[in-house]
């Protein structure tokens, strides 16, 4: 049964998930409410450990959770499952093309399914912003961090570093953990 | 000169070893690879690999390594991409799996990690500003992102019921204003 579910999750995820990088979240964090196989705290430590290893995001969870639950044939089944759809869905539509994009009905569903995922996305980071920020020493790391964010950008490994940083100076004066 | 199963895998395991952040930063390493280097696909292929793998669902990065590895040698090439672009994340992950687990119960790293959710959080609103000059172009697109918003936070709907809902909404909105004449 574990199997099953395992496939099933991933590939929908495979299936489902529009616009790339962390459109993959919404369905992790789901993942992590339904399931056991990894708990929302973990997901989130994985995501910046995903961002400094080689490799999409989505594939790092997908062999995570395999590894996690139970050991690396599963990890090879939820690592394929993620990618399946592609697999199918790339070869079909291979000889269109550009004939697929121009397509109307394809046209329409993507214009449906861009906002979608973008909304997906962005409740994430507020579920996350309202459990996490909820005390001053979390805003102390978080407020600068978003400033400097929307003022001058920096590399994405930038936050990173700083927060890390930040999260252990502050744990040393606060005694957070 | 046919173009080996082991060649395409070895060049797409390069490929994911070195694809560090994710698929955004896919297509240089790519036209250095297969179009620069090796010559199997021209520079127009790769960019139409690219915007069509943006529209479709997945990982964007394996959706390219598909199309080339179809493009070059069939489903086999297909296959043999596919199995290359995963070979460096999965044995990076599965290795360090068990490590991972022990690790973040250190006082040290929970310490660490504590602090990097913050960051990890810049870098989901970050996505979701690359996302969004493309993904909301109107106002209609903009009323379709703010009501999912609500319905995902306020009724926990979950992801999949929003998709589909959202491809549902696209086509008929299109069927609408194109009795009026006006198309996307």
């Amino acid at each position: 049964m574990i199997y099953f579910n395992l496939f099933k999750e991933f590939f929908k995820i495979g299936l489902l998930s529009f616009g790339g990088g962390y459109a993959t979240l919404p369905f992790l964090y789901h993942i992590a409410e339904q399931y056991k196989w990894y708990s929302i705290n973990e997901l989130t430590q994985m995501l910046a450990i995903a961002s400094i290893t080689p490799g999409p995001v989505g594939i790092n969870m997908a062999t995570y959770a395999g590894m996690k639950t139970n050991g690396i044939l599963s990890a090879i089944l939820a690592t394929f499952a993620i990618i399946l759809p592609s697999f199918f869905i790339v070869i079909a539509i291979s000889k269109l093309l550009r004939k697929f994009s121009d397509n109307f009905y394809v046209k329409s569903a993507i214009y449906g399914l861009k906002p979608a995922s973008c909304a997906l996305i962005s409740a994430v980071a507020i579920r996350l912003i309202i459990s996490s920020v909820n005390n001053i020493p979390a805003l102390i790391i978080f407020v600068p961090l978003l400033i400097i964010f929307m003022t001058k950008k920096q590399s994405l490994i930038f936050y990173l570093i700083v927060s890390a940083i930040l999260g252990l100076i502050l744990n040393v004066l606060f005694k957070i953990q | 000169m046919k173009i080996s199963l082991w060649d395409i895998y070895k060049v797409f395991t390069k490929i994911g070893l070195i694809l560090i952040g994710g698929g955004y930063v896919i297509l240089p390493i790519l036209k250095k690879e297969v179009v620069e280097d090796r010559n199997w696909i021209t520079e127009d292929e790769l960019v139409d690999y690219y915007a069509i793998s943006q529209s479709l669902p997945g990982i964007i990065a394996a959706n390219i390594s598909i199309f080339v590895g179809y493009k070059l040698r069939g489903k086999f090439g297909a296959l043999a991409a596919t199995i290359g672009i995963i070979t460096a994340p999965f044995i990076c992950i599965a290795s360090i799996s068990s490590i991972i687990a022990q690790i973040i119960n250190w006082p040290l790293t929970k310490s660490i990690l504590w602090g990097v959710e913050f960051g990890v959080i810049i870098l989901i609103i970050s996505s979701v500003q690359e996302l969004w000059n493309k993904a909301i172009p109107d106002k209609f697109s903009f009323l379709v992102f703010l009501s999912f918003l609500v319905a995902i936070l306020k009724f926990k709907i979950s992801p999949t019921p929003i998709i589909l809902a959202s491809i549902v909404i696209g086509i008929a909105y299109n069927c609408f204003i194109s009795k009026r004449g006006k198309e996307l």
